[in-house]
């Protein structure tokens, strides 16, 4: 494969794609070598079933919906992305609880 | 009254319901669009296990900012925009879930219109390479194929919901595309 057809690969595979021509610069080498049109033809091709990708749809966990209303329903709504926040917050309130009861703890003379 | 225009006056009543607060009407909503949600997570971030947390996730906003969606656009499109925030935060966050997937046959239907055995064949097997070859894109580039070439994004949509100039998405594009070309050559 020439340097050539390396450089002129994105344009041919977006001329595939949106059906247009390659980009001037790179049309008479294209338009002419075996490789790029094969790579042209393979691209167009790969745009067909990206584009038939659309109307697939692929199967979810089935605990999807349960997870997402748990969630909504109390003790799951604390985001996750909270939980981890509360989580060092209430670890750091309690060490200092225990640091202040230990300091305020009744001594014996 | 066309079925279409059923379909849309009734989703536009669930979504009433839901943003007064019903959320059985939500878990409807749910239902009816979380496969699709999931899809568009899977091809966004690649692993299963974190697209299924992404779609998760994505719902909660969506409950959240319900109150704000106005029905200027369908919800499946308002729905796919929380979705590509909701991967981009989410891969951030989990960047050990990078194994490649193996279950995408597992989990897709026959392919549209192939009747015939040879040609449903073939064009699983193309489809099987395809989302190996958008898998093995880097990140930024896969997510600019699949809203595009999947979804049919614009180039300025894409650009917004990336946070990068519409040059730079076109140049992705560019990119991603011709890696996409030379791997499927490389696996054929």
């Amino acid at each position: 494969m020439s340097v050539i057809c390396e450089m002129a690969a994105p344009f041919v595979a977006n001329s595939a794609v949106e059906g247009g021509q390659v980009a001037r610069v790179f049309r008479g080498h294209a338009e002419s070598c075996l490789k790029c049109q094969a790579r042209h033809a393979a691209m167009a091709r790969t745009a067909r079933e990206l584009e038939a990708m659309s109307k697939e749809t692929l199967v979810g966990p089935l605990d999807l919906e349960w997870r997402v209303m748990s969630a909504l329903e109390g003790d799951l709504a604390v985001a996750r992305s909270w939980r981890t926040p509360i989580a060092v917050t209430a670890a750091i309130l309690s060490m200092a609880a225990a640091v202040l009861i230990w300091r305020l703890r009744p001594r014996t003379q | 009254m066309d079925k279409a225009q059923v379909e849309r006056d009734r989703e536009r009543e669930l979504i009433a319901r839901a943003q007064a607060g019903d959320r059985a009407a939500f878990g409807v909503l749910v239902r009816e669009h979380g496969n699709e949600v999931y899809t568009l997570a899977r091809r966004l971030v690649g692993d299963p296990h974190l697209a299924a947390d992404v779609a998760q996730e994505t719902l909660i906003r969506a409950w959240r900012a319900l109150p704000n969606f106005r029905g200027d656009a369908a919800l499946s499109t308002w729905l796919h925009r929380i979705t590509v925030n909701t991967a981009w935060t989410q891969r951030k966050r989990a960047r050990r879930h990078s194994g490649p997937p193996l279950d995408d046959f597992l989990e897709v239907a026959a392919p549209i219109g192939s009747d015939h055995p040879e040609v449903a064949g073939e064009t699983l097997e193309l489809r099987g390479r395809l989302r190996q070859a958008l898998d093995a894109l880097p990140e930024a580039q896969r997510r600019v194929v699949v809203l595009k070439d999947v979804y049919g994004w614009s180039h300025a949509e894409i650009a917004e919901a990336m946070g990068i100039s519409v040059s730079a998405a076109k140049v992705r594009l560019h990119r991603a595309r011709a890696r996409l070309a030379r791997h499927l050559e490389g696996s054929a």
